[in-house]
């Protein structure tokens, strides 16, 4: 018997938008189709090899009978376990046993640290949130939220290496107090480029002591942009102060932060942050963005260009002349039309909000554009007080770079170098420097790290460093805000240093270091450090000092303004040596990486397994190509197979043995493999690929590269992706020329890619509306009247329920969410906050591939494209089809987890009642109830609930096979990952459903702490009998409770509260603006999760400006077929 | 043909029948009865590594429940007194007694137990994916005594009720049972009797009716839904 398929009612006529998340459903092919039709993926519901079938569920129920029925003799399980209560020997100040305590700390990094508040039950931290009272606060993005887990991974390194073989701190410590009794030793100290006034202290002191030390600054992605601004200067954006904002390849929303980012958010909704406002579209920004593939800045953009990474001068110089900006024309070629065409009215809107626009340019974009960006900025009079751009100097002047190091390394200039940094230079320096060859010319290197990667080997000594959340520091945000870095827990490893701890014992006179706890409890020596960095700076009172620790920050603390400097004579030099693009010839983009950055986060699970935002392949990096160049190359039927009626698995295959086409890369005779996928929106004759994998391989790896550097990483990132950082050189860092067209090499691997599985099928999923007016949807304000007419509700009847409409019950609470899609940009942190928050295991390529990942939260990413308009608004049309608006695809990503339905379909076929409804209104899972059903799963059309296939907390599910040996399989590599689980919230077992319920545990903290008014207000009154208790003190004040995701968001786009509480939470007044709707609305589910429609604000000067705003996604089924050109 | 069964094997299915009937009830009866917290849990009596006598703390020393359990009204979990809470009293009190052997060792420098927690065996354990509160309920007048009995009385400490899930719902279902004046709520020689005598002005009557005039007064409204206790 076959299953009947539903079919849903067409789409309305008028709707001409095709929408699709992945190339297999753009293409429709039978694969897609037949994910889109089973009821259980493939592999979910089948025994997929014979290993597995070995242990069937027959012969699995004949051993559990026989081993239950033995057991029973000895009645040994009857007894009770002996389970201990042990208190604390000595009450720690604040603890109280069972309650998260918070402490204010930051997580340093480049371009700004990320101030933090950090959760921490018992000593444990466990999770991180950004500190709300911080000037700087922009939230936390998915690296933030991950960091927690490197503290407590596995395959942290926890001792002393040297020469890459175990030693001990011993040897190490004799070894550095020679060094630092030396005081002509010729030292060179490497460190990151995050910013913290400790370091900029104590390295003066060590310049003192040591005549002859040198200090470098490097990070792999740090860019060009510092080298134009001069020595530590750097712009800083205001977004609350922009009306037009202009990115050339810059993502400033995610990988390339220039300020903080969450004011740039508050402006792309019509009503207001607090959506108190009427909708208008006069506070809303605009964005243009010029990039070569999506970013996900580029996915927010209003306009965006698509060029290859050479044009990128050609742009800013035309942006300049249009400008009358005083910079060069000289050498550079002129745009040609397609440019000029989108840049020329892009720069008559910049004229006219001169002094109210940023232009940014990526700061990995070549040196020569931001001399460009400089002299624009400065023309349009952007820069200065109460203006949207800020020219500061940090406190990073006067560190040379990475060329410096590696000329002075080989000169003997430095003789003893210490690395801080927490790239890899060894690994991931520009190939044509040999970083390895000239370290090893060192007499001694110490590297500090978390890893023991390739330059940990290298090195002479490796030295565990300690992780932020275990050291004293200090660091310094966007804007220069002195920031307190406190540990929560003392190094778990005996072997950890800081750098902090390191540089004063450099500077003691014995070079005694001393790290951790000192001598009878005693703080570490960094703690005063950092206390007299802060007494230098905000006086010594000890008040503002415990105000510092309490807060986090000193507020009366920002960097100073730097003297801006038009260089126009070395922007005209390096315009002239500038690369010209060739027409034709391809270019390569070594992208920042979305998931590991630049490599660093290798090792790290949840952001592995977390999915590259635009590609959506997870634990592997791919080479991504634009679908008209890959057509040209004859690559694209390998990669997308086209519908093949008579083949029911496609070669390219399926989930688990899905593969992609290996493809050679060739720049300067270098040569790399890498799988390659169709990029979207993309400009031709690109190939984008992202940096940082292929750091290690075993002999488990499927292409066979190993055992290669094994030992450089740990079991996440082993055998992980491909290594590209051959192919970058100083002179072309960012992007490069290939050297002919790639080939392909025959050979396929594995792709595990999250979009063709858990497909919502329906209409109008994101929906999106647009400023301009369109002659068919009207003006603004009807296209805002009409989101919640959009696809199928425009002419669906209201659903009746077979049920009876029960309410739930509670009149105090009953909880809510909207979700704005106006300024969700699709980056992760939301999901990774999650996996944090409620101890969601991370599953392994091999089941993620079949579709079994367990994020709650799933984040969608749909592209769309409009037919193109001639000028009397009728479609243009090529051998009787539509012609797609390439230029214009448009990027709407949508986060999904469970929308808790009043009527909710999965609780009524549950047979056990293990999912039920709250009074609260709350969807709720009984996971110890439980059996594994999954028929509530198969009833969801929200495709939101996760089924533990296997014991993925307990059993190693990155070793292969290791799920499918049962309780003979490995089990997890040591206890410190149990360390970072929430204690209110079960740790699931295998067999058992589990989804979103709204963070409950964090709701029922409050609503409990609540009741404790109760207690107040009858002590008050002294007769508790005749105290009448109710609404006002039980209910919880409004919007005090924020759930994990909606707490992590750097764009503000979740808004959580209590429906109960009316307009005043922000969350209701954010349902009652017209752009909310309810996903899947017309089968009459009654989401308490609502979205609203995404906003876009084009410029109607602009091509093609009116096919902007109407990437409504409709799920098209089969209905047609529209194919890109 | 011959018969080949005699005649009373006629009625033998209907006798296995029953006896399989009889059986499958007894089982389930002794299970019911031998295998539920009930029986496996009331009672639970073990003992202790310090012999610690509530009974003398509260009778004699008139200790208040709070003074070791601290944070019982702050947090979910009610803490077991910190070595240092007893230290407080006994550096100065029963300094000779051989009863409090282990926590002396734990201050003594020399010795190897020092610093180390005292290892109190836990008695009242509801299981791990079960999350119970005690500030949600002793915020709310529920007193102790509901859950831990007399504790006051106990010489050594045990378990005094199932905590099974059966038994935490029959008092969701029916708070008024279980309500007692916020003021009493530490008081475990509360009588409502008494109090309603004492209280005239309360226009209560009966015990019942006190405590259906708290639940109303209150607004206490006790959840039976699954993720009031497990998330």
């Amino acid at each position: 018997m076959s299953k009947r398929i539903w079919h849903h009612p067409e789409a309305p006529t008028d709707e001409t938008t095709v929408a699709w998340r992945s190339t297999g459903q753009l293409e429709n092919t039978a694969e897609f189709r037949e994910w889109l039709e089973r009821e259980f993926p493939r592999g979910a519901a089948e025994m997929a090899n014979e290993e597995e079938a070995e242990t069937s569920r027959r012969s699995f129920l004949k051993l559990m009978g026989a081993s239950t029925a033995l057991a029973g003799f000895g009645m040994a399980a009857c007894r009770r376990p002996e389970a201990h209560i042990l208190p604390y020997a000595q009450a720690p100040e604040w603890v109280i046993p069972g309650k998260a305590t918070y402490y204010a700390s930051s997580f340093p990094r480049m371009g700004g640290a990320t101030p933090l508040v950090v959760t921490s039950f018992e000593g444990r931290p466990t999770k991180l949130a950004p500190n709300t009272l911080h000037p700087d606060n922009a939230g936390t993005d998915a690296f933030a939220q991950a960091s927690v887990l490197d503290l407590y991974s596995p395959y942290r390194s926890t001792r002393v290496l040297k020469n890459g073989q175990p030693s001990s701190r011993k040897d190490f410590e004799a070894a550095f107090a020679a060094i630092a009794k030396d005081k002509e030793a010729k030292i060179g100290v490497l460190f990151g480029r995050d910013d913290s006034p400790t370091r900029a202290r104590l390295r003066k002191e060590l310049a003192a002591k040591f005549p002859n030390a040198r200090f470098y600054g490097y990070e792999a992605l740090e860019g060009e942009a510092h080298r134009a601004a001069g020595d530590g200067n750097r712009y800083v954006a205001d977004f609350s102060k922009a009306d037009r904002i202009v990115s050339l390849d810059c993502d400033f929303a995610e990988l390339d932060p220039v300020g903080p980012v969450t004011p740039f958010f508050d402006r792309r909704k019509p009503e207001g942050r607090g959506y108190d406002q009427k909708p208008s579209k006069d506070g809303l920004n605009r964005l243009y963005s010029v990039e070569s593939g999506f970013s996900l800045t580029g996915g927010m953009a209003d306009h965006r260009l698509r060029i290859k990474p050479s044009q990128l001068l050609q742009v800013a110089a035309r942006i300049a002349k249009g400008l009358g900006a005083d910079a060069p024309a000289g050498g550079v070629p002129e745009s040609d039309q397609r440019l000029s065409d989108w840049i020329d009215p892009m720069v008559e809107d910049l004229k006219e909000h001169g002094g109210r626009s940023i232009v940014v340019a990526g700061s990995r974009a070549p040196e020569v554009v931001h001399h460009f960006v400089a002299a624009i900025n400065a023309k349009l009079g952007n820069v200065g007080e109460g203006k949207p751009l800020r020219f500061v100097a940090t406190g990073n002047a006067g560190l040379g770079d990475i060329e410096a190091l590696t000329a002075d390394l080989k000169s003997g200039a430095v003789q003893h170098l210490l690395l801080f940094t927490p790239s890899n230079p060894v690994f991931d320096a520009p190939a044509d420097l040999k970083f390895g060859e000239a370290l090893a010319k060192v007499v001694t290197s110490i590297h500090f790290g978390l890893r023991t990667d390739a330059t940990a080997h290298a090195a002479t000594w490796h030295v565990p460093a300690s992780h932020y959340l275990e050291s004293w520091s200090d660091s310094r945000t966007a804007n220069g805000v002195h920031t307190v870095v406190q540990p929560l827990i003392l190094p778990l490893y005996p072997d950890c240093a800081s750098e902090l701890e390191v540089l004063a014992a450099l500077l003691s006179e014995e070079g005694t270091l001393m790290t951790g706890e000192g001598e009878e409890g005693a703080a570490s020596p960094a703690h005063a450090e950092i206390r007299k960095t802060f007494q230098g700076i905000a006086g010594e009172k000890e008040e503002d000092w415990k105000k510092f620790l309490r807060d986090g920050f000193y507020a009366d603390s920002k960097y100073e303004d730097a003297e801006i400097e038009l260089d126009s004579d070395r922007a005209l030099e390096l315009a002239n040596a500038a690369p010209v693009p060739k027409d034709g010839g391809l270019e390569v983009v070594f992208a920042t990486d979305g998931s590991i950055y630049d490599g660093r986060w290798i090792d790290n699970g949840w952001l592995q397994e977390a999915p590259d935002p635009i590609s959506k392949v997870s634990w592997d990096n791919v080479a991504l190509i634009a679908p008209k160049t890959a057509k040209e190359l004859g690559l694209y039927d390998k990669i997308v197979k086209l519908e093949t009626p008579t083949a029911a698995v496609p070669p390219d295959k399926e989930g688990s043995k899905r593969s992609g086409q290996l493809i050679s890369i060739k720049v300067n005779g270098v040569e790399v493999e890498v799988p390659v996928q169709i990029g979207f929106g993309q400009a031709e004759d690109t190939i984008i690929v992202s940096l940082g994998y292929g750091q290690g391989f075993n002999a488990d790896d499927e292409l066979g590269r190993g055992p290669l550097n094994e030992n450089h990483v740990g079991l996440v990132g082993v055998n992980s992706g491909f290594n590209v950082y051959p192919l970058r050189t100083t002179a072309a860092g960012y992007f490069a020329a290939l050297d002919g067209a790639p080939v392909t090499t025959g050979r396929r691997y594995s792709i595990a890619a999250v979009q063709e599985h858990h497909s919502m099928y329906g209409r109008a999923l994101a929906r999106e509306v647009s400023t301009l007016e369109d002659k068919k949807k009207g003006d603004f304000e009807h296209q805002l009247a009409s989101v919640k007419k959009h696809g199928m509700d425009s002419h669906v009847p209201p659903n009746i329920s077979l049920y009876k409409a029960e309410l739930p019950t509670d009149p105090l609470h009953q909880w809510g969410m909207a979700i704005d899609l106006s300024s969700c940009t699709g980056c992760n942190a939301c999901l990774v906050a999650c996996q944090a928050e409620n101890n969601i295991p991370i599953v392994g390529k091999e089941q993620l591939a079949m579709g079994r990942e367990m994020h709650w939260i799933r984040m969608d990413r749909y592209f769309a494209v409009q037919p193109l308009k001639d000028k009397d608004g009728n479609y243009v049309e090529e051998n009787g089809e539509k012609v797609y608006d390439e230029e214009n695809i448009e990027l709407i990503p949508q986060p999904v987890a469970c929308v808790q339905c009043e009527s909710a379909p999965c609780e009524t076929v549950c047979p056990v009642n293990a999912t039920v409804h709250t009074e609260d209104g709350l969807n709720a899972m009984a996971y110890n109830r439980c059996i594994g059903t999954r028929y509530c799963a198969n009833n969801c059309p929200y495709k939101a609930r996760r089924f533990n296939f296997f014991d993925y907390n307990k059993r190693n599910p990155l070793i292969p096979a290791n799920l499918y040996r049962g309780p003979l399989g490995e089990k997890q590599v040591g206890t410190a990952a149990h360390l970072q689980r929430n204690p209110n919230v079960s740790v699931r077992m295998r067999g058992v459903m589990e989804k979103c319920t709204y963070c409950v545990q964090r709701l029922k903290d409050s609503t409990i702490r609540q009741k404790r008014r109760q207690k107040e207000k009858s002590l008050a009154t002294g007769d508790s009998a005749e105290t009448r208790i109710g609404t006002p003190e039980l209910r919880i004040p409004v919007d005090s409770v924020k759930v994990a995701c909606q707490e992590a968001c750097p764009s503000d786009c979740i808004t959580f509260g209590n429906l109960l509480d009316e307009k005043d939470s922000r969350m209701v007044r954010a349902k009652h603006v017209e752009r909310n709707y309810d996903l899947l609305n017309y089968i009459g589910t009654r989401p308490r999760t609502s979205y609203l429609a995404r906003v876009k604000n084009p410029n109607g000067r602009m091509p093609n400006a009116a096919s902007i705003g109407k990437a409504t996604i409709h799920m098209h089924y089969a209905a047609e077929r529209q194919t890109l050109s | 043909m011959a018969n080949f069964f005699p005649r009373w094997t006629n009625l033998l299915p209907f006798k296995i029948g029953i006896c399989v009937i009889a059986l499958g009830a007894g089982v389930v009866a002794a299970f019911t009865y031998y295998a539920t917290p009930k029986t496996q849990a009331v009672g639970y009596q073990p003992s202790q590594p310090i012999p610690f006598s509530h009974r003398i703390h509260v009778e004699q020393v008139g200790l208040d429940c709070r003074y070791c359990h601290s944070f019982v009204d702050v947090s979910g979990h009610s803490n077991v007194p910190t070595s240092n809470t007893c230290w407080n009293c006994h550096q100065h009190v029963q300094k000779e007694s051989p009863k409090l052997q282990p926590l002396r060792d734990r201050f003594d420098p020399e010795h190897p137990d020092f610093g180390k927690p005292v290892e109190w065996v836990r008695i009242h354990k509801v299981p791990d994916y079960a999350y119970f509160n005690h500030a949600a309920h002793v915020n709310r007048g529920i007193s102790c005594q509901s859950c831990h009995g007399r504790v006051d009385q106990m010489e050594v400490v045990y378990q005094a009720e199932n905590l099974s899930m059966g038994w935490c719902l029959e008092c969701h279902r029916a708070p008024e049972k279980h309500l007692r004046p916020m003021e009493e709520v530490y008081n475990l020689e509360y009588d409502p009797e008494k109090y309603i005598a004492a209280n005239p002005h309360l226009g209560v009557e009966t015990t019942e009716e006190l405590g259906l005039k708290l639940k109303e007064l209150w607004q206490v409204q006790p959840r039976e839904s699954c993720a009031t206790c497990h998330h």
